[in-house]
């Protein structure tokens, strides 16, 4: 967003021609989407219709999130690192290795979300259990709202059950077998997850101090809310069926689509949205990688090395794509992004100690304006 | 006979230092503090206000307090880490008893068995060998009410005249000097008098470290147009940007005084109806700066000429000043010489006792001033009463209910007491708030003292590097637990307010030396119910001396955020600025505005004599020795301080390139220093900011890291301060790390 | 209560100690309680005890939040550019490089950019900044145009910067003599300033070196 009004104000926006762009990749993702639930549910034969809503819903936030997605790549740092990224990691001389890698660090970095654990055990706690409980739910739900997955009897009788994927028959189970209850109650298994997470979440947000005066409503509360929501209606739909008799079952679904489908609508927009960017993360550790076995830049002043050449190039280069000026004609070195940051810190000190010392005659430098 | 335990290592595995850093309840962002004390810092004569963030008998952090008007919320960092101190790992929650059996050296004991233990030590030590073998030595970080109570201890109840304190090692040069200039011995200024001041003269302190929330008020003054010298062998960090910088040798600051002195009379920048009216003494003194040309000024200081002519042309001309000095002009074999060298050019100019016209040392420990007030030291009486003045006496025993006959002669000084235990005079020892084994110069033989003790009886709230060589250590109480009054750098009298409660067996401080007294069968006049009610007695004890409290109040000072003695009575507001004229004034009573009967204040010659180790072939370098703004003292608290520790882990010796080079010394090689007395082995910091013929050393450390193992036990002849600033060593690089160096700290 | 929006952020290097009273005191803020956010570099020990606290400038047009990849850092409203999100914060470390002051901290075990964000935390409740609040030699000052104004009139504030062809306008400003004809600091200006020169300060001092046998 900065950077975009950074370049508008420079006058040279290319934001129009992006605007387009994202805007047919994000009706070309919702079309495929659409395709795939059509062939998925062979023909809609697999389809529910009562589950329309959500279906909607859904392609909806496939449009929102491919276009912002699509927005926020075309910004010059993230496309320098997307590039940059994908170049690094397919290097042949390093894709195996970095293959494993990456079966490595999705393990901890987004399974085990070991980078959050660090932070702290309850924070760790609260993002795992949310973030599981999500990814179950979403697992079972999307595949059986789109008739991606269906269930049928098996053997022509009522003992067990056929699971089909896209059509295809996989396996069966049986209707009472612990793993039939298992399955058909991932929806419940989903929803503790994600209430508990929550509680915790809630728990810092509400007494934790640094949370106290940052958190905003929109940004931190509504996304925990709509999770609670979600999760303890469905519940309240299960104990309706279970052990109610199904009563209020129609109030009971129709409150829980209007909590689904809002969450899927503020997808694109919110906290929700991180869940697409993150995996960026593993492009930086790559990147990382590729720039610790590479050259090192030293710094112009101290000479000591700060950082990888490939970095401070790509950098240089996005600092000139945004517009700033950052370049020092005739000087010792050719651009400031050359000196490291305890340099540049210690440089504005040394500017400023001088303007102290030097007798006030001499305090006048070229551009004078001062008066 | 007390014995250090063998294994060192073991003692500082069990006792510390261990580091305390932020964590569990301190670092948990959701815990709200039950309630903020506000009190001052433990550390430093400043005593800045600071509130403690309490929950649940810890403190957990600290919040500044901008109302209180000497720092309005700046701290130095030691005062902003010094809530790590409670709750720490380390603190002693038993007393302990020394046991070579158990881990550590020490075994705990109950309380009560300690105290009657220690009580009949003292009784066999003092029946067989009379009341003088047994000794006290108290510290300037207790607050005034301990201090007084540790003064009467020892003379109504141990009716031995051998009690000391550390002050004696910092603020007893300054007050010699001060009693025979000024007739009292007080800062003569509230600091912010520094704020009005056309120049600002510094000697011998490094205010940026030792006494950081000064700078403020000196950098203000400099915001005003003031100009600042400096003088010091160190370019300290407000060395850096001030006006003018002496790069003094160490040791000669009273040859730069009486040589501005001259440069002063010769120029005629004097004040002459001020010396008229307001002192005596001028021509002696006069005559006997004539010979301090600026060339022999020059030539004893080791300061170039010009720069001499223009700090005494500045100091001369000017209309308002403020001269300050520290430890720096002080620690010598003649401290006082220097102070009244100081204070001669002060009175010299008039500028004295009116607004922006100061003078002040810059008191060291927390109640460095309150502390040498009331009866610890060992020639003075409560009210900086005089031991050996029958009238005073005859006050004080009053107070006290017992015969002025009863009370002890005037004592020795603190060093002097080790000589005694060398001789086999004096037997016993109690230690209270004093680390000599740190502190004292020449601690070798600090340590074989301690264990020629009969027995020795240390009351802290760490085992502190003395305490190790202790029979009996009783638990003593940190500053956050125990309320009380703190006299600051600017004589202003304020309240140390109790945060939380001593854990375990931990008593107050004076709590212990009642219970003391009452296991010795002699209870009168030590059951005090609280630190308040030392506080009246102290009040009437005072009461018509020079140091006036009685007119104080726990209430006035918090209305008015301290109270500046002297304050005679309840509706009298104190003293911010003395020598004023119409202040109060018992002593001169209307004739004029010093403290002697005709309130004119005294020139005193200062004799200029070299330090008494001059450097020579054997031992060609001066060491000098100092602190580090994270540290404080003998460091018993704050090595104990994680953040602290990391700011400045070790000590390094600070040596200029050029020295360096002559002894192929790199930045961070080990490097032995030796002294006739000792050597240590440290990292070399090689740097440019100190005279060339001159290395420094930071003081606070214990053992083989002690500076003090090298300084030389030469004392000032009447301050009695031993001369921690120069003394002779030679440098050569090591040839390995010294043994342990990978354990120095053990963490 | 907030503090009002006419306090302001002064820094003045050249009155700083180097005591790390700052240093200290910010990791016991709220916001990042066991993290301090604060440089404080010595310049050159070997050659003086010259320091500086370096906390956020909070420039208008902020290079670190332009350069984020994933959008983690946010200016607000008034003007204070806020440490990183950390449901974003990819920890790639461009921040770090690219603030042309040098103030952004990586903190790598938790993979998440950390920096100054002028104490949030305190001024929404009407605090000053912990920082500026301890600094024993106000080289971090926070107040009003007019506290400041009184209080220094040997100087005057400054919140233009230079940096090559760049000029950057910061909501934190920085002291500079008020006779100094001057409307902006030109930080590359003094870059390659020979530090090693020998100190006239000591040079005043009257001593011949001690003769020390090497062995």
């Amino acid at each position: 967003m900065a950077a975009e009004r950074l370049l508008d104000q420079r006058g040279n926006s290319p934001r129009p021609r992006y605007t387009l762009v994202a805007i047919l990749s994000g009706c070309a993702a919702t079309a495929i989407v659409a395709g795939l639930i059509v062939v998925g549910s062979r023909r809609l034969s697999h389809f529910d219709a009562a589950l329309v809503g959500y279906t909607f819903a859904t392609l909806f936030a496939t449009f929102g999130i491919v276009y912002r997605y699509t927005m926020w790549l075309h910004r010059p740092p993230t496309a320098m690192y997307w590039k940059r990224g994908w170049q690094v990691f397919l290097r042949p001389q390093a894709l195996p290795r970095n293959v494993v890698l990456w079966f490595k660090r999705l393990v901890s970095v987004f399974l085990a979300n070991s980078f959050i654990w660090k932070r702290s055990v309850l924070r760790g706690a609260a993002h795992w259990l949310i973030m599981w409980g999500c990814l179950i739910a979403s697992g079972i739900t999307f595949p059986l709202v789109f008739g991606w997955i269906h269930f049928e009897f098996a053997n022509d009788g009522f003992d067990d059950y056929t699971a089909s994927v896209f059509g295809f028959p996989l396996f069966s189970f049986g209707i009472d077998s612990f793993l039939g209850y298992l399955i058909f109650h991932g929806l419940v298994w989903a929803s503790f997850l994600v209430i508990a997470g929550v509680m915790l979440a809630m728990r810092r947000r509400m007494r934790s101090r640094d949370a106290l005066v940052l958190q905003r409503f929109g940004e931190d509360f509504l996304p925990l809310i709509l999770l609670f929501a979600v999760s303890v209606t469905g519940l309240m739909l299960v104990v309706s069926y279970e052990w109610l008799n199904g009563y209020a079952y129609e109030f009971l679904s129709i409150t829980h689509a209007v909590t689904v489908i809002g969450t899927l609508l503020w997808l694109p927009f919110g906290k929700f949205f991180h869940l697409f960017q993150r995996p960026a993360q593993l492009g930086v550790l790559f990147y990382k990688d590729a720039g610790a076995r590479g050259e090192q830049a030293r710094c112009a002043r101290c000479e000591e090395p700060f950082a990888s050449s490939m970095h401070i190039e790509d950098l240089i280069e996005v600092e000139r794509q945004l517009g700033y000026r950052y370049e020092m004609n005739g000087s010792f070195t050719d651009h400031y992004q050359r000196i490291c940051p305890r340099c540049r810190r210690v440089s504005l000190a040394i500017a400023q100690g001088r303007l102290w010392t030097a007798p006030a005659a001499h305090r006048n430098p070229t551009d004078v304006t001062h008066g | 006979m007390a014995k250090p335990p063998t294994r060192s290592l073991d003692i500082n595995q069990q006792f510390g230092p261990h580091l305390a850093y932020a964590e569990g309840i301190r670092l948990d962002r959701g815990v709200e503090a039950d309630r903020q004390v506000k009190t001052h810092c433990c550390f430093c004569g400043q005593q800045c206000g600071i509130q403690l963030r309490v929950k649940d008998n810890e403190v957990i952090g600290f919040e500044p307090w901008e109302e209180f008007p000497f720092n309005r919320g700046m701290l130095c960092p030691k005062g902003v880490k010094r809530y790590l101190q409670g709750a720490h790992p380390d603190r002693l929650t038993t007393a302990l008893q020394r046991d070579s059996t158990a881990s550590g050296g020490f075994r705990s004991m109950p309380y009560d068995a300690a105290i009657r233990h220690a009580a009949e030590a003292i009784g066999r030590i003092q029946s067989d060998h009379g009341h003088e073998a047994f000794a006290v030595l108290s510290g300037a970080s207790l607050t005034t009410e301990k201090t007084y109570l540790m003064g009467k201890f020892a003379r109504v109840c141990l009716r031995t005249p051998f009690i000391d304190y550390n002050g004696r090692l910092c603020m007893v040069s300054a007050g010699a000097a001060n009693k025979k200039s000024f007739g009292i011995d007080r800062a003569a200024n509230p600091w912010s008098d520094i704020l009005g001041a056309e120049v600002v003269w510094i000697s011998g302190a490094n205010v940026a470290e030792c006494a950081p929330i000064t700078t403020n008020y000196v950098w203000q003054a400099r915001e005003q147009g003031a100009k600042i010298i400096v003088v010091d062998p160190r370019i300290t960090p407000l060395a850096r940007t001030c006006d003018l910088f002496l790069p003094v040798k160490p040791g000669r600051d009273v040859a730069l005084f009486n040589g501005i002195l001259h440069l002063m009379i010769e120029h005629d920048w004097l004040d002459h109806s001020f010396i008229e009216q307001h002192t005596v003494g001028f021509e002696p003194l006069a005559e006997s700066v004539q010979s301090w040309t600026p060339a022999r000024t020059a030539e004893a200081t080791g300061i170039a000429e010009r720069l001499i002519r223009q700090a005494a042309e500045w100091w001369g001309t000017a209309s308002t000043s403020f001269l300050m000095h520290a430890r720096g002009i002080e620690h010598h074999s003649h401290g006082v010489q220097n102070v009244l060298g100081a204070i001669n050019i002060v009175l010299a100019s008039g500028r004295i006792g009116r607004e922006s016209c100061g003078y002040a040392t810059i008191t060291g420990q927390a109640n460095g001033q309150g502390g040498r007030e009331h009866g610890q030291k060992c020639d003075q009486l409560p009210g900086a009463r005089d031991l050996a003045n029958p009238e005073h006496r005859a006050h004080v025993a009053k107070v006290w209910g017992v015969s002025p006959e009863d009370l002890p002669q005037p004592g020795i000084d603190a060093y002097e007491i080790f000589r005694k235990i060398d001789r086999g005079e004096i037997r016993g020892l109690l230690s209270i708030c004093f680390n000599p084994l740190v502190s004292l110069p020449d601690n070798n033989f600090v340590a074989r003292m301690l264990d020629k003790l009969d027995f020795y009886v240390a009351i802290d709230f760490f085992l502190n590097d003395t305490a190790h060589h202790a029979d009996i250590v009783l638990p003593g109480s940190l500053h956050e637990e125990d309320e009380g009054t703190v006299t600051q750098i600017e004589g202003r009298v304020i309240k140390i307010n109790q945060a939380v409660d001593p854990p375990g067996d931990a008593r107050q401080d004076w709590r212990i030396i009642q219970d003391l007294a009452a296991a010795l069968g002699r209870p009168h006049g030590f059951t005090f119910q609280n630190p308040r009610a030392i506080f009246d007695e102290l009040r009437q004890a005072s009461k018509g001396g020079i140091a006036d409290y009685s007119g104080i109040t726990w209430e006035k000072i918090e209305k008015q955020h301290g109270v500046c003695w002297p304050c005679p009575s309840e509706n009298h507001p104190g003293t911010p600025r003395l020598f004023e004229p119409g202040s109060h004034n018992p002593i001169a009573n209307g004739s004029g505005p010093f403290y002697f009967p005709d309130g004119k204040a005294r020139f005193n010659v200062a004799e200029y004599t070299p330090p008494t180790e001059e450097v020579d072939g054997d031992y060609p370098v001066i060491l000098t020795t100092g602190r580090v703004v994270s540290h404080f003292l003998s460091g018993t608290q704050t090595r104990r301080i994680g953040p602290l520790v990391d700011q400045y882990p070790e000590p390094r010796i600070e040596i200029h390139p050029q020295l360096a080079a002559r002894i192929s010394i790199a930045d961070g090689d080990w490097t032995t220093v030796t002294s006739r007395r000792g050597e240590v082995t440290l990292r070399a910091q090689v740097v440019k900011t100190i005279r060339p013929d001159t290395v420094f050393i930071p003081y606070h450390w214990a053992g083989a890291k002690s500076a003090n193992r090298l300084t030389i036990a030469a004392q000032d002849p009447i301050s009695k301060i031993p001369e921690y600033k120069v003394c002779a060593v030679r440098l050569s690089k090591a040839s390995a790390a010294p043994q342990d160096a990978e354990r120095f700290e053990i963490e | 209560m907030p503090v009002p929006h006419d306090y302001l952020f002064f820094i003045d290097p050249n009155r700083c100690i180097g005591c790390e009273s700052c240093v200290q005191a910010c990791s016991e803020c709220d916001t990042h309680k066991g993290h301090s956010m604060i440089h404080l570099e010595f310049m050159n020990r070997r050659e003086s005890p010259q320091s500086v606290p370096v906390v956020c400038m909070h420039c208008d047009s902020p290079t670190c939040a332009e350069v984020c990849p994933a959008d983690a850092i946010k200016r607000t409203e008034d003007g204070v550019v806020q440490t990183a999100r950390k449901p974003r914060c990819i920890a790639c470390n461009n921040c770090v490089l690219a603030c042309p002051f040098g103030v952004p901290k990586m903190n790598t075990r938790e993979e998440l950019m950390m920096k100054c964000d002028m104490c949030y935390d305190r001024t929404s409740e009407g605090k000053r900044p912990m920082c500026a609040t301890v600094c024993p030699s106000q080289a971090l000052f926070f107040g009003t145009q007019a506290e400041i104004d009184r209080l220094r009139p040997r100087s005057r504030a400054i919140n233009d910067f230079q940096f090559g062809q760049q000029k950057i306008h910061t909501k934190v400003r920085m002291m500079v003599p008020h006779d100094a004809a001057i409307a902006h600091i030109d930080v590359v200006d003094a870059m390659c300033a020979d530090m090693g020169e020998d100190d006239p300060m000591l040079s005043a001092a009257v001593c011949s070196l001690p003769i020390v046998s090497k062995t």
